[in-house]
């Protein structure tokens, strides 16, 4: 569906996005992840052909998305980082005047706008104006808004940024049942937000892909210490032998904690092992009761570390 | 372009903007009129019309203003330009919009002819030559505005910028008369017009030879003209000026002439600022 070829794009002397290669098929669920400035946006604003590469090409079935934009245009609905809309008017004036914008057939429209307001649950508010809209509304305003002339393909930049838990939820779920017959590529620099939906990640540092998989693969390469924070009551002196005990612990690190008479400790082990019941012996022998634990997964910002020393390296 | 025509209109009126243009027109334009014709007694109505050329000046501003430098700022554009519509079509639904408001308000000043026709003869043609004037002067004030908003997301610098750009056309020909009118002085003029050309040539290309192309093509033109004819180049800067005065061209619709030239310029310029400012538009695709 989208084919990227050695995609480049240079801001005066910045590269923001550097001679990147991915191919998209019909009906994938792909993120794009990266913290802010990686080059997200740039890319996804080349895949809709608002922003023209400065090297490369973006094809869509094909047709290169400058050559035809009429056609190509037809088969992109976009959700931009900053939702397009206008304040001054109503959901109902507004979607209305972007299905005319999107030459929707005049019988079509209200039809389509009756469903698409029903998916992203936004028929309470048609009457309102977009300005006196929440943030959450406004975002489904914008969702609404690109799902309009049924287009094949999203582009989704951070659907859920500035939403409350609830509301990323629901954001979440419309997706997931958007990609029954949508193939959507959407951002976060979020991890647990791109694996809880997408069928492949495409990880973006500095406008480089520095890799590409399944999130579950991702998170099994990826995530290469085990960690675990924990609370502790007890000596400290006390605790460290206990834990000194487990042969697979590589580091401990312990602080005194806001509780009293607690300790905060966290402790690293090897790849891939799961230490949490030896830990458990360990301490319960030494009547050190376990207040706390919890295993960190790894951040996305440790990601990258790993992958732009280790596995960047090799690219 | 129906679509962004008919949003655009409704814009004006559910801001202040329509109600701003059209409150400081008619306002000020009453008060000409009624001072003017009323209590001086005078039925010589192209003369106030001529004196509304001024009025245009201030408030088309108000028009353009946020046209297009609010899209950018609101990122509205990104809709704008995904959408499968050509740029040049959006831009002109935009166009006709503030054309047709300006013509709701022109229309309402339908009125001062029909209330002096009560009481004296009026000349017909030239009132209808006078409106069919601000018609296409209008036009040209507007696709300038337009144009001025595509430059910049703040609409006080857009609005600022459009009335220095108007006030200069306006002037500009008076200008024009303090201007050496010796040859070599506009054979320096056209040099320095080659110039800024290569100039420009080079910032947008990077490609030296392009740029020494164009010197050279523009030495050898301006070398053939020179032995051609000499004469061409007598008081050329005053006769380049003039010719991108706006208002200069105005002055025969009052008196009932219509002359096929200036409707010809008025309308090309007209589509040249449209047109620029879809390509302005484009290029920013690229920049």
């Amino acid at each position: 569906m989208i084919k990227a070829i050695d995609l480049t794009k240079r801001f005066g002397k910045h590269l923001a996005v550097n001679k990147i290669n991915f191919e998209i098929a019909k009906g994938e669920v792909i993120g794009f992840l990266g913290p802010n400035g990686a080059g997200k946006s740039t890319t996804m604003n080349m895949i809709t052909g608002y922003i023209a590469p400065s090297d490369g090409q973006i094809l869509i079935d094909g047709d290169d998305i400058l050559d035809d934009p009429e056609k190509t245009r037809r088969k992109i609905g976009y959700l931009p980082e900053q939702p397009p809309l206008y304040m001054d008017m109503t959901v109902k004036e507004y979607l209305l005047f972007v299905g005319r914008l999107k030459l929707v057939e005049k019988h079509q429209i209200k039809q389509d706008m009756d469903k698409i307001c029903d998916l992203v649950k936004i028929g309470d508010v048609q009457k309102r104006l977009i300005r006196n809209l929440s943030k959450g509304y406004k975002q489904r305003v914008g969702l609404a808004q690109s799902l309009l002339g049924n287009p094949q393909l999203l582009i989704l930049d951070e659907p859920t940024v500035g939403l409350d838990p609830k509301q990323i939820i629901e954001i979440r779920n419309l997706i997931k049942s958007l990609s029954k017959d949508h193939t959507i590529v959407l951002s976060s620099h979020i991890l647990p937000e791109i694996s809880a939906v997408c069928d492949r990640v495409l990880i973006i540092s500095k406008g480089n892909i520095v890799a590409s998989d399944t999130p579950e693969n991702l998170a099994q390469n990826l995530v290469g210490m085990h960690q675990l924070h924990m609370r502790i009551k007890g000596d400290e002196q006390k605790v460290r032998t206990a834990l000194e005990e487990i042969q697979t612990v590589k580091e401990i690190v312990i602080n005194p904690s806001r509780e009293e008479n607690a300790l905060n400790v966290v402790i690293e082990a090897g790849q891939n092992e799961d230490i949490r019941e030896e830990v458990f012996y360990a301490l319960s022998r030494n009547k050190c009761p376990i207040l706390q634990m919890r295993p960190m997964d790894m951040s996305l910002e440790e990601i990258f570390l790993n992958l732009t020393t280790v596995e960047g390296g090799q690219n | 372009m129906l679509a962004v025509f008919l949003k655009e209109l409704r814009t004006y009126f559910t801001t202040p903007i329509g109600y701003i243009f059209m409150g400081v027109f008619l306002l000020i334009s009453g008060i000409l009129f009624t001072t003017s014709n009323i209590f001086a007694m005078n039925s010589d109505y192209s003369s106030f019309l001529g004196s509304l050329v001024f009025i245009f000046l201030l408030v088309i501003p108000l028009l353009t203003m946020k046209i297009l430098s609010e899209e950018r700022k609101q990122k509205t554009d990104q809709l704008l330009l995904t959408v499968p519509i050509a740029t040049g079509k959006i831009i002109t639904g935009k166009f006709l919009a503030a054309m047709a408001l300006y013509l709701i308000t022109m229309s309402v000043t339908f009125l001062y002819p029909l209330f002096l026709s009560f009481h004296g003869k009026l000349d017909a043609a030239q009132i209808i030559g006078s409106y069919i004037g601000f018609f296409l002067l209008g036009a040209s004030f507007i696709s300038i505005g337009i144009f001025v908003s595509s430059l910049s997301d703040s609409q006080a610098s857009a609005a600022i910028l459009t009335f220095c750009v108007l006030i200069i056309t306006w002037i500009i020909d008076f200008l024009g008369g303090f201007m050496p009118q010796s040859i070599a002085s506009a054979v320096i003029f056209t040099l320095i017009i080659v110039i800024g050309g290569a100039a420009w040539m080079y910032s947008t290309t990077k490609n030296t030879p392009a740029a020494a192309l164009v010197i050279l093509a523009g030495m050898i033109l301006i070398g053939l003209l020179y032995l051609i004819n000499k004469e061409l180049f007598f008081n050329l800067i005053a006769k380049t000026f003039s010719w991108f005065s706006l208002t200069k061209r105005f002055s025969d619709f009052p008196m009932g002439i219509l002359k096929l030239d200036a409707i010809v310029y008025y309308v090309s310029f007209c589509g040249f600022f449209l047109f620029l400012t879809t390509q302005r538009l484009e290029k920013q695709r690229w920049s």
